[in-house]
């Protein structure tokens, strides 16, 4: 909708532009970021440690090495992950099941930060569907993922997205708060300013069941994505599930893909 | 509390001794002579006693009470030609007064020019705007409008550029009460708030106050604008409009019974998409507005006079057959106006208002609609009374009843349990405008005002976001209640000749309050009550004011210093989005702001240049819970410096030429400060909340006004303009994103509209 908005009023004033600004931009506070996934599908899992930058480095993030990461679920399992160098550690024996609690531990540079995430029921993902919008003047289209969301509430849904292998830089995120218990008919709401899909498409979406904490995380960046003409939404961190200050986040979630080219 | 409430009594006890001696009273309507629309504001003052005067109310009328004796009075209104009246006092008199504008008339000659009611009046904080002015200031695409001009008063600010939302003082964008003959104006804006909802040809001026005014004004924290309709002309039939490059608009008006009754009927369409259509990517968008306002009054007899006012317009946006949306307001007022006595006027009114927006989707049978609509049904008892020649005393009452869809989602199987909420807003008031001596005047009153929470709905308790109980209210029950005190006060002290001093102190408080995601005003944008967790925001100001006139007022200065607290203001946590959470008020945080700063205007009011440079310096910061770890941060419309200068220049007889100067630091805003990668994207991280700026934003706009020679009845006139006259590339809106080349590079994006925009409109009136 407000994507919709300001190109339209763009083109009202016909005179609307673009141009890279150089800002000045306050001090950064370097954190420890934490990523991390256990899903339904076999191991290993992968948990990857690093450090915010400033805006104006140029660098990679530069990586924990020398950390200790301990992952735990509610059925009694628990494991040291092996550190693999640039900030990766892995598990070795770890299964990923639906339903149970992972409790993720780190101790890195002299500091413990914590979390917890619960894998939600897998809710099958059926296809992709794609429709054609065809207006006098292009043609758009519509990616819809086929699921039925369950008749229990508190469905929430992440989707990765890759066009022609490549993926997507956005966020995709759905739950069940208008249509509880109903096919999806929504569409993901693609920024069409930065991803166009054109007919021979290969189109890719993986499709996760998340908890609720990661589901807002992840709604928080959608939302600042969308930020209207001067600001909008304001900004800030999405709220992390780790603990002690660390940003990032551990999910535990289910996957489900599926492939459909254009036509 | 209670002390305050004590001396407002002894105040009004002081005006009801002096009600106590027995006059004769001369009363009766000011009105411009060659329409005979009235005249609000118009300064009667007899000029044996300079300490004696009153102003003619809303709806032209005076009254003055005096001892029996011979008098000169002297009507005196900014931009008409004095008029001196000797009258004989033995009896009741009624007096009816016609000025002519000074630019029509030339042939009568008066005596000195008395321009300086800033130094005389209690007012503080208040702006009236001349729609005369407004009609020769170079506007974007050529179509002039109020609220623009409003934005370019000091203290008053726009909330971006091309917007009509505006900032009061520090104040966020819905605590302005816009009002529209007492209607309340919901969404002011049009075409994505380029255009304001007021056609300036049907409306006769506006009035801007600052947080300052008198208690008959209530519900918004910041300000009042208000903007009053043409009656239409009394004695011809007259037809005018214009033609322009985006837009048409036309006014048709007259008398119903000769110089007693009259209409006035004002039309306007823009074709915006026209033009965007014939760009091949946007065939099939439709963005237009249409609106229309009508009036007429009918005077009953001498004494009783009935009026009804009517507003509708509508906003179309649309995009081939798969979304379409629309939004508008319409407002009805019918007003009957009474002399119960030479003292006693009496003004009832009915208000209908209501605002509605809607939005579809429609793709591959699939549909969903969203729709939020606001309706009001307001009652309005005011009575001024012209208790004696110092005093008048305005007290009455005002009721309206809220019915507030929230915004909802409806559609293939989505289930909405959103349901219309009501709520009920009163208020009593009474005010006193007391000429104390020809050094001291004041303006004194109290306002009560209360809200309930009306059946119909289950209200949810939340403490700390979290839910802890449900109150059902059934149809016709009344549910929590809210009671407020707001007591106000101006007082102006003359110092010299030619200066005075001002104190004023005003308690607002508003029970309604606006859900918005964006700063410029989106039709999106939603009403909410007051509930079990939404408290009546309220603000305390106070201000301190010095006016000073120079060369026989030709010059006039007015700066005014002012400190405003702020309780119950809302914001809502991160990550919430206002228009799908299935009840907004789990996510809702609340918290204080207070805001202050230094105005200063100077105009120049005579002479062949005419204008004024208005710099506001001020600062605007909110504290709440949850938010920047409860720490004050800079509010979004927090500016420090606005400077507006504005010139309009008579070249000749024919040929106005005009002016605008702005400057103002960008908004408050937050930038990222790191960025780290998740998943292989990159997230940005961010520090304190609105700790950067958006670019200072500068323009220069000018244009030209031709008015060709009249033929008989035939009067036109071409304006020419040109915004942005040295295409300053001003920030909308700043975006980040990785380098093409270097992905590790962020490079920060400013989209900027309105690179010059020329513009041709063509006016006529017969």
């Amino acid at each position: 909708m407000r994507n919709t908005v300001s190109i339209v009023l763009i083109a009202l004033t016909l005179t609307g532009c673009e141009k890279v600004v150089n800002l000045k931009y306050k001090d950064n506070q370097s954190r420890i970021i934490i990523d991390g996934n256990i899903t339904n599908e076999t191991g290993p899992y992968f948990i990857k440690i690093t450090k915010s930058v400033n805006l104006s480095n140029t660098e990679s993030n530069p990586t924990v090495d020398n950390a200790v990461v301990k992952i735990s679920d509610d059925a009694g399992n628990s494991e040291t992950l092996a550190p693999e160098g640039s900030g990766i550690y892995r598990t070795n024996t770890l299964i990923g099941v639906v339903g149970r609690t992972y409790t993720l531990t780190v101790l890195a540079e002299n500091q413990t930060y914590t979390a917890q995430s619960t894998m939600p029921q897998q809710v099958p993902f059926d296809s992709i569907k794609i429709e054609k919008v065809v207006t006098s003047s292009e043609t758009e289209y519509n990616l819809v993922p086929v699921y039925n969301d369950p008749t229990q509430k508190g469905n929430n849904y992440r989707f990765a997205l890759l066009v022609n292998n490549k993926p997507v830089n956005q966020h995709f995120i759905q739950n069940d708060q208008l249509r509880n218990g109903e096919a999806n008919s929504f569409r993901l709401e693609i920024n069409g300013d930065d991803l166009k899909i054109k007919s021979a498409d290969s189109i890719e979406i993986t499709m996760q069941c998340i908890d609720q904490k990661v589901a807002a995380f992840y709604s928080t960046l959608v939302l600042m994505a969308d930020s209207g003409p001067g600001g909008g939404t304001t900004p800030s961190n999405p709220q992390s599930n780790i603990s002690n200050g660390a940003m990032g986040l551990f999910s535990a979630h289910t996957v489900q893909k599926n492939i459909k080219v254009v036509q | 509390m209670q002390k305050k409430l004590g001396i407002t009594f002894l105040l009004l006890f002081n005006t009801m001794l002096l009600m106590a001696q027995s006059k004769y009273t001369v009363s009766g309507t000011v009105k411009q002579k060659s329409s005979g629309e009235t005249l609000v504001g118009v300064t009667a003052s007899v000029v044996e006693n300079p300490t004696v005067g009153v102003i003619t109310n809303e709806y032209g009328f005076f009254s003055l009470s005096l001892p029996q004796g011979n008098y000169t009075l002297r009507f005196s209104y900014i931009g008409y030609q004095q008029q001196l009246i000797p009258i004989k006092l033995d009896s009741n008199v009624t007096l009816n007064i016609n000025m002519s504008d000074e630019t029509t008339l030339k042939e009568v000659v008066v005596s000195s020019k008395k321009d300086n009611d800033n130094l005389t009046k209690a007012a503080m904080g208040t702006e009236v705007l001349d729609m005369r002015t407004a009609a020769k200031m170079p506007v974007v695409f050529g179509e002039k409008d109020l609220v623009k001009t409003i934005q370019l008063m000091p203290g008053v600010k726009s909330s971006g550029e091309g917007s009509n939302g505006f900032s009061v003082r520090g104040g966020a964008t819905d605590q302005n009460l816009i009002i529209l003959d007492e209607a309340p104006v919901y969404n002011a804006s049009h075409l994505l708030g380029i255009f304001s909802t007021f056609n300036s040809d049907a409306i006769k001026d506006a009035t801007i106050i600052k947080g300052n005014s008198q208690a008959q004004y209530g519900g918004r924290l910041s300000s009042v604008l208000d903007v009053k309709m043409k009656e239409g002309n009394n004695k011809d039939y007259h037809v005018s409009g214009g033609l322009g490059l985006i837009s048409s608009r036309m006014t048709i008006e007259g008398p119903i019974q000769k110089d007693k009754s009259s209409f006035i009927i004002s039309g306007r369409r823009t074709y915006a998409d026209l033009l965007a259509n014939m760009s091949s990517d946007f065939r099939d968008v439709k963005l237009y507005f249409y609106d229309l306002n009508a009036k007429a009054n009918v005077a009953i007899n001498s004494k009783n006079k009935i009026f009804f006012s009517g507003y509708f317009g509508k906003d179309v946006l649309s995009v081939s057959k798969t979304f379409g949306s629309n939004w508008g307001n319409a407002t009805g007022t019918l007003r009957w106006n009474s002399v119960v006595s030479s003292k006693l006027f009496s003004n009832t009114s009915f208000i209908y208002s209501n605002y509605d927006f809607n939005v579809g989707f429609n793709t591959d049978g699939n549909s969903i609609n969203i729709n939020s609509n606001i309706k009001d049904l307001n009652l309005k008892q005011d009575f001024t009374l012209f208790l004696n020649s110092q005093n008048t005393v305005r007290f009455g009452l005002n009721t309206i009843h809220h019915t507030i869809t929230p915004t909802t989602t409806e559609g293939t199987g989505i289930v909405s349990n959103k349901k219309v909420r009501k709520g009920l807003e009163n208020a009593v008031y009474v005010n006193n405008s007391w000429k104390a001596s020809d050094k001291i005047s004041m303006d004194y009153g109290l306002r009560f005002s209360f809200f309930y929470v009306l059946g119909g709905n289950t209200y949810n308790i939340y403490t700390n976001n979290q839910l802890t109980q449900s109150v059902k209210l059934d149809e016709g029950s009344i549910g929590k209640a809210y009671y407020n005190l707001e007591p106000r006060l101006s007082t102006n002290f003359r110092v010299s000749e030619n200066a005075s001093i001002k104190l004023g102190y005003a308690r607002n408080t508003q029970n309604l309050h606006l859900m918005s995601n964006s700063t410029g005003g989106s039709p999106t944008d939603q009403w909410i009550g007051n509930s079990y967790n939404i408290k009546p925001e309220i603000a305390d100001q106070v201000s301190i004011g010095y006016s000073r006139n120079f060369n026989d007022n030709a010059y006039e200065l007015n700066s005014e210093v002012y400190y405003k607290f702020m309780q119950h203001q809302i914001d809502y946590r991160d990550g919430t989005d206002i228009n799908t959470v299935p009840d907004i008020e789990s996510e809702l945080l609340f918290g204080n702001g207070r805001a202050y700063g230094i105005e200063t205007i100077i105009k120049k009011k005579k002479g062949k240049l005419t204008g004024w440079i208005g710099y506001t310096l001020s600062k605007t910061e909110r504290q709440i819970g949850g938010i920047n770890n409860g720490q004050w941060y800079n509010a979004k419309q927090d500016r420090t410096h606005d400077l507006s200068v504005v010139g309009i220049y008579s070249l000749t007889s024919r040929w106005t030429l005009s002016g605008i100067f702005v400057y103002t630091t960008g908004n408050a805003v937050t930038f990222p400060t790191g960025r780290y990668v998740m998943n292989d994207m990159v997230i940005y991280q961010y520090g304190s909340r609105n700790a950067d700026r958006m670019p200072a934003t500068h323009r220069l706009d000018i244009s030209a006004t031709y008015e060709r020679p009249a033929k008989k009845r035939y009067q036109s006139s071409w304006s020419f303009g040109l915004y942005n006259v040295y295409g300053r590339r001003n920030p909308y809106s700043i975006t980040f994103r990785e380098n093409a080349v270097n992905p590790q590079k962020i490079d920060a994006v400013q989209t900027s509209l309105f690179q010059w925009i020329p513009s041709v409109t063509y006016n006529f009136k017969f």
